[in-house]
């Protein structure tokens, strides 16, 4: 075997011993190194070129980018997880035929439907999923996240926060706490559109607090621009009903004019 | 093999935080670009910012992302300067559509900075070192891989002097790039000075050649206007001692005669007297001064010019002493001088077109018939065709024949119709006078002729002497001043403009002003225009006082006069008469706009320049007047004469236009541009137009139609034969307008110009502009107002021909080659009476013994055709040999139609000889090939025109072809008589007289 790749599998055995020892650190530090060693190799995407140890390599990089998104769920954090997985996607797109098909797939994929419903990009979600195969449906762990989406579009926002003891592999469990995050959001948006201004209690309850302590927190974190007063929260209307358009009457007048001005002229 | 289908991996690895990941990102990413640039389009701000990261270590690799993604992007601007940005990552040879787009975008953007720069002075736009750099890279580049033309044209686009010279300097072929050069400059350049300055440096080049190609520096030198340098050139090569460079001085000042300059002609003559060592100065002045007056005195005696100056020089030489080396110098410097007077080539000219004149009298004669008596537009109409036909031949058969016929022209006719005698005569210069004598006013007598016919026979000497006005001037000056009839006013002035065209003599200009400034309508008109023809291309200050009067006075023609003369003024000044432009086409005076008009055509003509024509096009379709907008789409003919395949494109949805004026005005713009050229596209835009329904429109159209196919025959282009059995149509359908009627005499005028051996050219061999040939269009097109002016046409006709002169200046015998079937480019066939063509029409009915006969009547023609083989081969000239089978082919034509033509190619040669002087068509020019082994050898391996001929066999006599026919003074006493019973109006009719040339 090629010394080389002795040494990615030797550092990536260490990676995946860290790992377990949920100690973060140390498994940045080696996933670092072992994409510098991977970006040594011909065989992986984008250039694909034919050698020997090919399917090998192939198969390393993709279980270390594998391991580098599950990295970055438990270190929770959004950004690495996209491009480890945008690095990941190709091994699933474009390897077909050259390698077997990832037992770990369909939980990522999942995963990141799921992210994209969290950070609320509804059309990238779609995008995602018109991109899977029709049979790729039926897995539980895409499953779960279009009927998320579902729900959530919806607006049956307590199916979605009770989804969360439904879920179909362990790593899941953090991005359900982050919808829940973004439920509120879409939530707030919601009553501010609805409501003039709704008492603390009120408020409280539509956007499932347990104290009046937390709301304020929230205010002040996320809508700067809300009032509490009186035992109300105020919703300021920023967007006062703007005067409907000006029709750029002029404008047009002049524009007819030379065109009647041309088509006299016209040859 | 897998494919990788998305980019947006890699795109993710340039957030990584690792240098290396995010290099080898970029590097994949540049290999990838042109497939995933929609997708690396989103992260582009996430390189950009890599890109401005001072401590990234690949910055350039990343801009060279950035710029491919921006090109994909067609942001070719951002492209360009990311490009910059990436430095020596950029690769200029690289072969791809990115690197080319980007290379011609650069320099694009160098050439204009470097312009806007040149306009703005020393601290124009400061431009870009890099770009500088890349460009320059690109040069070296071409340079290094021997691509010159490339390299040459990038240096001129570029202004980049240094380069250019370079690249000159450096290729195999020095003379070849040179010349390339020098097309280049005059097709693509369009900044005058810029021009000069190319000029100036190919000059400076050719010098420091071993051996200088004095033809092309001499053409330099005429564009930039040193007629110092040219006369010093002229001067070594006739001291030296060879023959051969004495040719070659010769065949210099023909080329330079050609381009018809006359101004810059008169004063290499003037630096050549003055040149001979200094010892001998005042003597020479002298000289000069008394063959001046020789020249004067030989229109007066009608003596032979060059012999009066010849005895001049020959009388002084014992004066100064001089050795005989000086002697055999004055001697060819008389020869030179002859030339650059232009007198040697003009007679030579009208000897060959009087010696192969095949003009076709019958078509006259039924266009003579065919026309009303009455209707004195058509009467005028066919004089002046007949003038045309014969332009330059002396043969005025068709109007002693018909004197009766001719008599009837009265007033304005018949002053066309004595004007018709100038171009028949054109460039008689010596006998001019007298041929005219009879018609002339008297000085004394008081009671002569009619103003009319006088006025007619002062322009008729304008247009004997047009361009070459030396020795004429004098007599017009004196007849102007001599006379109070506006009619005579009118013909003097017309005259002087035409013989001191470009001369812009002062005292002339004060004459003719004064003319001006009396307020008569009708010499008013000529005024302006003669003053116009004086000041051409001067771009002097007259032209605002010349505005100035057009604004105060009340005539309208005074005013089309004047504003006529003032584009004239502006002649190829190019953005030098922007300013006066602006001034005429803003007027409120319509006839001004219409100068305006005129002013553009005449500055920017030939250039084919953007600008000028978007301004044409633009009051083409705006300007209220319709005079100015077909003005305007007649312009554009002038502005793209040098680039005729473009007109018809340019012009073909004018033609399409609702308003006659502009259907008129396109019509002619093609005729102008297209003219002498045949052009396919040309003819079949003008064919529609020939039947229009506007009746000036058919006229216009017949008119460009003609200019069009001169000297095409229908060998070369089918419609030839179709459009003249159209015209013929025209003349004799009695229900036809008398516009178009006029229209179609003057075009078979046009098609059979100068007995079938002219054409009509605006560019000179050299793709020089011929100042006379353009200015005499741009007046003839003023024939919309005043018919007096057709006759300028005849200034653009210049003759189709080969001629070699030898040492002394002869024609000797010469033979040389066409390589091209005779019948492409013979003389078109005569025609035949018309009763003989009318039986062949009637349709017959076939019976069985008809029949049979046909048969025999076809072996017979088979026969004949076959036994007409051997002898058409064994004749020399095509030309006449030519008809032998063509009868029989008419004949068995009638029979049937297609085998005999198959027969006829199939038997026809695929080359002719032809013999020295010869008709030689423009389209005909790239067949002609010299023989190897002949007695003489031209000195410039020119096609056709003047060209001098080294004879390798000095010691054997020669064999003179063209002799000095129609000079001596034999002939001078009956040609009084003869010429003034040309149009025997006003004095008694004589009988008409053998009229012979002692040839």
């Amino acid at each position: 075997m090629d010394p080389q790749l002795v040494e990615v599998t030797q550092i990536f055995a260490r990676l995946k011993a860290a790992l377990l020892r949920n100690d973060f650190g140390t498994c940045n530090n080696l996933l670092s190194q072992l994409k510098v060693l991977l970006t040594k190799y011909p065989s992986l995407p984008p250039t694909f070129q034919q050698t020997p140890t090919a399917v090998e390599e192939l198969q390393i990089a993709r279980d270390i980018y594998e391991h580098a998104v599950l990295l970055s769920v438990k270190t929770e954090d959004q950004d690495a997880f996209e491009r480890d997985f945008f690095q990941l996607k190709p091994f699933y797109t474009d390897t077909c035929g050259l390698i077997p098909p990832s037992p770990q797939e369909c939980p990522i994929l999942g995963l990141n439907l799921l992210r994209l419903l969290v950070q609320n990009r509804i059309a990238e979600f779609h995008t995602e999923l018109e991109l899977l195969p029709p049979n790729a449906l039926e897995n539980p762990c895409i499953k779960h996240a279009v009927e998320l989406e579902q729900s959530f579009m919806e607006g049956a926002y307590n199916r979605v926060l009770s989804a969360r003891k439904t879920v179909p592999h362990e790593t899941y469990v953090h991005f359900m706490d982050l919808l829940a995050k973004t439920v509120r959001d879409e939530i707030a948006g919601c009553s501010e559109k609805a409501y003039d201004s709704l008492s603390v209690a009120d408020a409280k309850k539509i956007l499932m607090f347990s104290s009046d302590q937390e709301l304020s927190t929230y205010i002040e974190e996320d809508h700067p621009e809300w009032e509490i007063k009186n035992g109300f929260v105020f919703f300021q209307k920023a967007k006062e009903s703007q005067p409907c358009k000006e029709i750029p009457s002029l404008q047009l007048i002049n524009q007819t004019l030379s065109y009647a001005r041309e088509l006299e002229r016209i040859v | 093999m897998a494919v990788v289908s998305s980019a947006s991996g890699l795109l993710a690895m340039l957030n990584e935080e690792h240098p290396v990941l995010k290099l080898h990102a970029l590097q994949k990413l540049n290999s990838l670009v042109n497939l995933f640039w929609p997708e690396i389009s989103t992260s582009v701000p996430t390189i950009e910012s890599l890109y401005e990261d001072e401590g990234f270590d690949q910055r350039q690799l990343a801009a060279l992302v950035v710029s491919k993604v921006f090109y994909y992007l067609g942001e070719l601007n951002d492209s360009l300067s990311y490009a910059l940005g990436a430095g020596a990552m950029f690769d200029v040879s690289e072969d791809s559509d990115y690197a080319h787009t980007l290379l011609a975008k650069a320099i694009d953007e160098y050439a204009s900075l470097k312009s806007k720069s040149d306009k703005m002075g020393e601290e124009g736009a400061k431009i870009d070192p890099r770009l500088e750099a890349i460009v320059e890279r690109m040069l070296d580049k071409c340079i290094l891989d021997g691509k010159y033309q490339q390299a040459m044209g990038m240096a001129v686009e570029c202004r980049r002097l240094d380069k250019l010279e370079e690249a000159i300097t450096r290729s195999d072929n020095v003379h070849g790039a040179v010349s390339y050069c020098i097309n280049l400059s005059h097709a693509y350049v369009y900044h005058r000075e810029y021009r000069c300055e190319i000029l100036r440096l190919l000059v400076k080049i050719y010098q420091g050649l071993p051996s200088p190609d004095y033809v092309n520096i001499c053409q330099c030198l005429m564009f930039l206007n040193e007629p110092e340098t040219v006369a010093r050139i002229v001067e070594r090569l006739l001291r030296s001692d060879s023959k051969d460079d004495a040719l070659l001085a010769f065949q210099i000042a023909f080329d330079l005669v050609e381009n018809e300059h006359q101004a810059f002609l008169l004063d290499v003559r003037n630096h050549l007297y003055l040149k001979p060592q200094e010892a001998s100065l005042p003597d020479n002045g002298s000289v000069g001064m008394k063959s001046e007056n020789g020249n004067a005195d030989e229109a007066d005696n009608a003596a032979s010019g060059a012999q009066d100056v010849l005895m001049a020089e020959s009388s002084h030489a014992p004066n100064g002493n001089l050795d005989p080396t000086e002697v055999a110098y004055n001697g060819e410097l008389t020869k030179i001088k002859g030339i650059f007077s232009g007198e040697t080539s003009i007679q030579l000219t009208l000897q060959f077109l009087y010696s192969h004149n095949r003009s076709d009298l019958l078509i006259l004669k039924s266009i003579k018939q065919s026309v009303e008596m009455r209707n004195s537009v058509c009467h005028s109409a066919t004089i002046c065709a007949n003038a045309l036909m014969h332009a330059g031949t002396t043969v005025d058969t068709f109007l002693r024949e018909n004197l009766d016929w001719l008599s009837r022209a009265t007033n304005w006719a018949k002053f066309s119709a004595t004007a018709g005698l100038g171009v028949i005569h054109r460039g008689h210069l010596k006998q001019g006078r007298a041929l005219m004598a009879p018609y002339l006013p008297q000085t004394g007598a008081a009671g002569g002729g009619s103003p009319y016919s006088e006025g007619g026979a002062l322009y008729a000497l304008g247009l004997i002497h047009a361009n070459h006005g030396e020795g004429i001037k004098q007599f017009l000056r004196d007849s102007l001043q001599n006379t109070g009839s506006e009619v005579i006013q009118h013909g003097a002035c017309l005259g002087l403009g035409l013989a001191a065209l470009g001369t812009a003599d002062e005292e002339i200009y004060e004459e003719v002003k004064n003319i001006l400034f009396n307020d008569g309508a009708v010499a008013g008109e000529a005024a302006g225009i003669s003053m116009g023809l004086l000041m051409v291309g001067t771009a002097s200050d007259k032209a605002s006082e010349m505005l100035a009067y057009a604004h105060e006075t009340q005539h309208e023609k005074i005013i089309r006069g004047l504003s006529l003369g003032i584009a004239l003024t502006v002649y190829g000044r190019e953005e030098e008469a922007d300013t006066l432009i602006e001034q005429l086409t803003r007027d409120q005076d319509p006839i001004l706009r219409y100068g305006g008009m005129y002013a553009l055509a005449m500055a920017y003509r030939g250039t084919a320049n953007n600008k000028a024509i978007h301004q044409l096009l633009h009051f083409a379709v705006s300007d209220v007047s319709d005079d100015v907008r077909r003005t305007a789409v007649l312009a554009l003919g002038f502005v793209l004469y040098s680039e005729p395949e473009q007109t018809p494109r340019i012009v073909s949805l004018l033609s399409e236009s609702y308003n006659p004026h502009v259907r008129y005005g396109a019509a002619l713009a093609i005729g102008i541009s297209c003219a002498g050229t045949g052009l396919s596209e040309a003819i079949s835009l003008l064919e529609p137009l020939t039947s229009d329904v506007v009746d000036f429109v058919r006229q216009g159209a017949l008119i460009a139609m003609a200019m069009v196919m001169i000297q095409t025959n229908e060998s070369c282009d089918h419609r030839v034969g179709t459009f003249r059995r159209q015209l013929e149509k025209i003349i004799q359908d009695k229900h036809e307008d008398t516009m178009s009627k006029m229209g179609a005499i003057l075009a078979s005028g046009i098609l059979d110009a100068g007995g079938r051996n002219v054409t009509i050219s605006l560019l000179s061999k050299t793709r020089y502009n011929k100042i006379t040939a353009v200015v005499g269009l741009a007046v003839f097109s003023q024939f919309w107002y005043w018919y007096p002016l057709l006759y300028f046409i005849s200034l653009s006709f210049s003759p189709t021909a080969f001629i070699g002169l030898n040492h002394d200046l002869k024609v000797p015998r010469f033979e040389f080659v066409s390589n091209a079937k005779p019948s492409l480019f013979e003389y078109p066939r005569p025609t035949t009476p018309p009763s003989s063509t009318s039986t062949v029409k009637l349709p017959a009915a076939v019976l069985s013994t008809s029949a049979k006969a046909k048969a025999r009547a076809k072996k017979e023609a088979e026969q004949k055709a076959s036994a007409d083989k051997p002898s058409s081969d064994s004749v020399s000239a095509s030309s006449s040999s030519g008809k032998g089978p063509k009868a029989t082919e008419k004949d068995s034509e009638s029979v049937q139609g297609g085998n005999a033509i198959e027969k006829k190619i199939e038997s026809e040669q695929s080359f002719e000889l032809l013999t020295n002087p010869a008709r030689v068509l423009p389209a005909q020019e790239k067949h002609i090939r010299f023989l190897e082994g002949s007695r003489y050898v031209p000195v410039k391996l020119a096609p056709s025109g003047f060209v001098l001929l080294r004879d390798l066999q000095p010691a054997e006599a020669e064999v003179i072809v063209l002799t000095d026919a129609p000079s001596n003074a034999t002939s001078a006493n009956s040609q009084q008589n003869s010429a003034s019973s040309a149009m025997a109006v006003d004095e008694e009719p004589q009988p008409p007289q053998p009229f012979e040339f002692s040839a």
